[in-house]
């Protein structure tokens, strides 16, 4: 009997689940979301609990960033994207491309730097690699070999080698012109731009210290190459979703 | 004699019929290769079926603003002033050619993924192209939206036929061959009110109107989305969330995989890992974004017309007013709650309107039923495994659009807009 009514149940799961395999309405509507599993009525709160925890960025300076965000959108706006526009406008784009490698090439003395302090080899090895066969092959680094080679460009900075060995987040930051940040990310900044100047790779920090030119082509690269565009969530709040990605995909990248 | 008219009739008929079917496309001649709509929808088409489109670099294109409602930029609060205009982008050919408006879905921007990759497509097959921001979204809300309390459909679509005019006329030496329509989603419901509109007001005289993905009802619609977020998901408790789940998802994909490296083929390799997402979670994520849609909608609307739901009446707001609680509050209203809060009031107040069901039936494809049945010029391109559909929806447009839709048995919602099938279908019926 016992027997009898399991294979009952297990032939009625069978056929309910046959059931919710593959109803197709006579017009041809396939019903995606018929086999979905859902929350009883009353336990149906997980995406507010869920959005209302990704709302808890630290960000005990929340006006003064919100203020400096609304500047960064017009200086963006009324300056730097008519700039960058016309900087590509009159520059081939072969010249473009040439300039963006030169300044990647240099970026990679920090990553070899932050690599070693986080005891990555094979990233310091690929850093390395890349360094050397950019700046003989590729003459200076205008042109990228290493890349064609199979060696990626991955990019550690000391706000992620800080954020390795523990180091919090600290209080959310909106840096004028440089976008969001944290504290702890703002001294990696200013580490890594020691470094730079310290290690003087090619002679380039010491030419821009003679020749404001080079920090501003700099600029503009970094810029023309940067996707992110004020206005572009579209959405009155902004402000919290950039904050919140920034705070995560930090956390990703200290984690890989 | 009367039993050769009866035959005739009958031929006739079966003739009719014949004319009249919708064209399905069979699952193995289409070749889409993801059949669970959930990945469809997010992932869309992989990189190697997709049309070829032009680079950004060989696009004439440049972005435009369009100032429709003056007063606006006394009206609004400090922390509006990105959106006092409406910004749309323009993409010209050299010389005189076809223009192709484009309007986008729920929420979304002008220049947004579907928006932007549409534009390429048109573009490159020697179209003019104007992308538009739906009615849905923060900016037209702000900017040209004279009830800032979309919804209503022959409301929004009005506003959008304002903007498009004045689009136009910013534009008197943009020599143009004729005026064709298309919206993915939502905007492909207002792009079949627009055509409406058009027939009487004549500014353009649309040559032809392609609907993709659009909802047939849009209560329908909306529940589905809103019923997204509400799916039981494995792995949640206490101290995990759902954002938490997804990212430590990825933090782990990456970590196996050696390096962080977010593009497009991603997300396919990461569907075929360990970690992959189960379709309730996918349902999630596709719902959550919907219900960041929402909450926008839910602020913006009640901040403009000074309801009070959200924002007190007079509240202070600066540019450095924290909107965090506000925002918590928006999340907390789904469609459901902004219809029932904002927009059935409004509705009622200024169009003396009725029920939620006249309301739905005013807003939905049903309203326009014997104009789509009549008007050659419009087709629809659906699926039939799309997220925003309900039971007897496909019945609907098989009925109205005859073989003027074509049902592609997979793609979830929009995911296949993307896929060569698709892109060629589309040029065929704009060239045509």
């Amino acid at each position: 009997m016992v027997k009898h009514s399991t294979l009952i149940i297990a032939m009625l799961l069978a056929s309910g689940q046959a059931l919710a395999e593959n109803q197709v309405d006579p017009d041809g509507f396939t019903n995606p979301l018929q086999n979905l599993h859902f929350n009883p009525g009353l336990d149906q709160q997980e995406f507010e609990r869920a959005s209302s925890d990704a709302l808890q960025v630290y960000d005990p300076l929340e006006s003064w960033n919100r203020r400096v965000y609304h500047f960064n959108y017009r200086f963006d706006q009324w300056v730097f994207l008519p700039v960058v526009d016309s900087y590509r406008y009159i520059t081939p784009n072969l010249v473009q491309t040439g300039v963006h490698n030169f300044f990647n090439n240099l970026g990679e003395i920090p990553t070899l730097a932050n690599s070693v302090l986080q005891l990555k080899g094979k990233r310091a090895a690929n850093s390395t690699a890349r360094l050397l066969f950019n700046t003989i092959l590729g003459v200076g680094g205008i042109w990228d070999p290493a890349t064609k080679m199979g060696l990626p460009r991955l990019s550690e900075d000391f706000g992620q080698t800080l954020g390795y060995y523990g180091v919090p987040a600290g209080p959310y930051l909106m840096l004028p012109l440089l976008g969001p940040s944290n504290l702890r990310d703002t001294g990696g900044l200013v580490a890594d731009y020691s470094l730079q100047n310290a290690v003087n790779y090619l002679d380039v920090a010491d030419a821009s210290r003679s020749n404001p030119g080079i920090p501003v082509l700099q600029a503009i690269d970094t810029r023309a190459n940067t996707g992110f565009r004020y206005g572009q969530l579209n959405s009155p709040f902004e402000y919290e979703k950039l904050r919140y990605f920034y705070h995560e995909s930090r956390k990703l990248k200290i984690a890989d | 004699m009367p039993s050769l008219a009866r035959l005739a009739a009958l031929f006739g008929g079966l003739v009719f019929c014949a004319s009249a079917m919708a064209v399905d496309v069979d699952a193995e001649s289409y070749g889409y290769p993801l059949a669970n709509p959930f990945e469809a929808t997010i992932a869309t088409t992989p990189p190697e079926l997709r049309p070829e489109l032009p680079a950004d670099g060989d696009i004439r294109q440049h972005d435009y603003s369009v100032r429709l409602r003056p007063d606006r930029e006394f009206e609004l609060l400090d922390n509006f002033w990105p959106v006092t205009k409406l910004r749309y982008r323009l993409a010209e050919q050299k010389g005189r050619a076809p223009l192709i408006f484009i309007i986008a879905g729920t929420g979304a921007h002008y220049a947004s993924g579907t928006n932007e990759y549409l534009k390429k497509l048109f573009y490159g097959a020697g179209f003019h192209v104007v992308q538009l921001s739906s009615p849905t979204s923060y900016d037209f809300m702000a900017a040209a939206s004279r009830s800032a309390t979309p919804g209503y459909s022959p409301e929004d679509a009005d506003d959008l036929y304002r903007a498009m005019q004045a689009v136009r006329a910013q534009h008197p030496r943009l020599e143009v061959s004729e005026f064709l329509l298309t919206g993915y989603s939502l905007g492909a419901l207002h792009a079949a009110f627009v055509s409406q509109i058009d027939e009487t007001r004549r500014a353009f005289d649309f040559k032809r109107v392609l609907l993709l993905n659009p909802p047939v009802n849009l209560y329908t619609s909306i529940s589905n989305l809103d019923k997204l977020v509400q799916t039981k998901v494995q792995g949640i408790d206490n101290s995990t969330n759902f954002y938490d789940l997804v990212l430590g998802k990825l933090t782990r994909y990456f970590n196996d995989k050696g390096y962080l490296d977010i593009n497009e083929a991603m997300l396919y390799d990461f569907q075929q890992s360990t970690e992959r997402l189960s379709d309730e979670q996918m349902a999630m994520l596709i719902g959550t974004s919907f219900r960041f849609s929402s909450a926008d909608i839910v602020f913006t609307s009640d901040l403009l017309n000074r309801r009070g739901l959200i924002t007190p009446r007079d509240y202070r707001i600066t540019e450095s007013t924290s909107l965090t609680p506000f925002f918590q509050m928006a999340l907390r209203c789904d469609f459901d709650c902004y219809i029932a809060e904002q927009l059935m009031p409004m509705w009622r107040a200024r169009y003396d309107g009725g029920s939620l069901n006249q309301l739905i039936e005013k807003s939905s494809l049903y309203a326009l039923e014997d104009y789509l049945k009549s008007s050659d010029k419009i087709a629809v391109m659906h699926n039939a495994d799309d997220l925003i559909l309900g039971q007897g929806d496909i019945g609907f447009l098989r009925r109205t659009f005859g073989d003027r839709l074509t049902l592609y048995p997979h793609g979830g919602h929009c995911g296949n807009l993307n896929y060569r099938v698709n892109s060629d279908a589309m040029l065929e019926f704009f060239r045509g």
